[in-house]
């Protein structure tokens, strides 16, 4: 795993040096990792490709993101426009967490993310009172992203949060894996992790963060609301349409890992009082 | 056609023993989920071997004439139980991508896993009574009525297809419109065209 680095923490860039030092609130103890090549070559980035295994080759084939600017506005003191690796400097530089990823298909991974939590953003941002949602939103290039030529969704992919998902202290934002930047196909330079979710609320490759007084509608909510809501928390006991969510798959773990499904994906510690009194068989 | 049916054969052989290659070769894109790769692999191919034989008796009022086209139709039945071969195999992995057989018994409540059960129902049924001797037992004409059945399969399985799609029916559209298209014009062949003496 990755050392406490010998680099000063102000040079940590999302793009540039790679300075990390592991949360031990999150070193993944109990947790086996996912390796490299399966995080880094099975992805679900509709942009590029509906087809997971083709978005590692889509995305690699001219599309920057290095630089970029990301723009956080609406309802703030202190709307800002940063370059990513500019962002990441001012906030502090990077730590690294080691979370479940489990993705709404029933298959599941554990990644090493690096990164900050969203939190210190928001603390910069600084939300008006009337502020109750974050609304991510994704970039928009159908020269580079071909799957944008297609119109089957309406671009761009928008996400959301609702203001105590968003201040609670596992919603991190990753500019890394495993001690390295975030490649392309997982979203570069900077992505929302959300691991009490499925994977689809981990918005990828953001442009835009808005905080807003009215929930924002999320693309697969829009496009599929029976079976895809605005919480997607994981939860084992609310199936999807088409299958159980009762356990997941392990990728990675050839033809038979598998291992039941948590609620909350194993974070109900840490996020269950967020939803007391909601009901989730209604609000998935 | 000794020809024609021996390369029917060995697009069976190949096609089913394709996914081999990458398994083999430790392609990470597929071995990050390979009962997931099977099972849609699997299951596409079927699909094209049934589009594949309900393609063969239009073409054949389309062009009379063509004898590559009567070289095939001869040997639909084989590309039929193919299908059927094909779909089991589908069948089999979904078994391994559930984790077994109480994963399905939770899911078969649900449309889209009961269009596929229904089809996969049909399918058998189809290829049980594809023997010579059950043939000449059921007899021609009640063996063609049973057998018409594949179109209840094929419209069922342009449900499951479009379902599972998340994106638009993209790839639905490009399996089955050309058979579409066939099935269309040989109607318009039968019914509205003066048949020569
Ligand atoms: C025996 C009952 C069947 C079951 C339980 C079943 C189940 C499934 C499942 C779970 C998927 C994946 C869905 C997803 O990824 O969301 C699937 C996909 C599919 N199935 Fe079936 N199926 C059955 C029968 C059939 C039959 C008989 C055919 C064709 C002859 C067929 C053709 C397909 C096709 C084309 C796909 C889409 C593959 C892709 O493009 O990814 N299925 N089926």
């Amino acid at each position: 795993m990755a050392m406490p680095s010998l680099i000063p923490q102000a040079l940590a860039g999302a793009t540039a040096g790679f300075p990390v030092k592991v949360n031990p609130k999150f070193d993944g103890s109990g947790l086996d990792l996912t390796s490299y090549k399966y995080v880094t070559s099975y992805n679900n980035f509709y942009e590029f490709t509906t087809d997971k295994g083709g978005v590692k080759e889509l995305a690699n084939q001219g599309w920057k993101t290095d630089p970029w600017t990301i723009k956080i506005g609406g309802l703030v003191e202190n709307p800002f426009k940063a370059d990513v690796n500019e962002l990441v400097k001012k906030l502090g530089g990077i730590e690294e967490r080691i979370y479940r990823f489990r993705c709404v298909e029933a298959w599941s991974m554990v990644v090493p993310w690096d990164g900050f939590p969203l939190r210190k953003l928001i603390e910069l941002a600084k939300p008006k009172s009337s502020a109750r949602f974050l609304k991510f939103t994704t970039f928009v290039d159908p020269k580079s992203a071909p799957g944008q030529k297609r119109r089957t969704i309406d671009w761009p992919y928008v996400e959301a949060l609702n203001m105590a998902e968003a201040t609670n202290d596992l919603a991190f934002v990753a500019t890394g894996v495993y001690g390295k930047p975030l490649p392309n196909q997982n979203g570069a330079p900077i992505r929302l992790v959300v691991p009490w979710k499925y994977g689809f609320k981990s918005i990828k490759s953001i442009v835009k963060i808005e905080f807003t007084s009215k929930r924002p509608v999320n693309t697969w909510q829009q496009l599929a609301p029976e079976e895809y809501g605005f919480y997607a928390n994981v939860n084992p006991e609310v199936d999807h349409p088409r299958w159980s969510q009762a356990s997941e798959r392990i990728i990675g773990g050839g033809f038979s890992a598998r291992q039941p499904t948590l609620l909350f994906n194993g974070y109900e510690k840490e996020v269950g009082h967020i939803y007391k009194g909601v009901n989730l068989r209604l609000l998935y | 056609m000794r020809v024609v049916k021996l390369l029917i054969w060995t697009i069976i052989a190949v096609g089913g023993l394709y996914p081999a290659y990458p398994l083999v070769m430790g392609d990470s894109t597929v071995l990050a989920d390979p009962a997931k790769y099977l099972l849609e692999y699997y299951g596409k191919t079927a699909t094209l071997f049934l589009i594949a034989v309900l393609s063969l008796s239009p073409l054949q009022t389309l062009f009379p004439k063509a004898a590559i086209v009567r070289n095939f139709n001869r040997h639909r039945r084989l590309i039929g139980v193919g299908a059927f071969f094909f779909a089991l195999t589908h069948l089999c992995f979904y078994a391994v991508y559930t984790g077994g057989l109480s994963g399905f018994f939770e899911d078969i409540g649900k449309p889209f896993i009961l269009s596929g059960v229904t089809a996969f129902a049909i399918l058998f049924v189809l290829a049980v009574t594809s023997a010579n001797r059950v043939i000449r037992r059921l007899g021609g004409k009640n063996w063609k009525r049973l057998h018409r059945l594949v179109y209840g399969a094929a419209v069922l399985l342009v449900f499951h297809q479009a379902l599972q799609e998340k994106a638009g029916a993209v790839q639905t559209v490009y399996f089955f419109a050309p058979l579409a298209v066939l099935q269309i014009l040989r109607i318009g062949r039968t019914y509205f065209q003066p048949k020569k003496a």
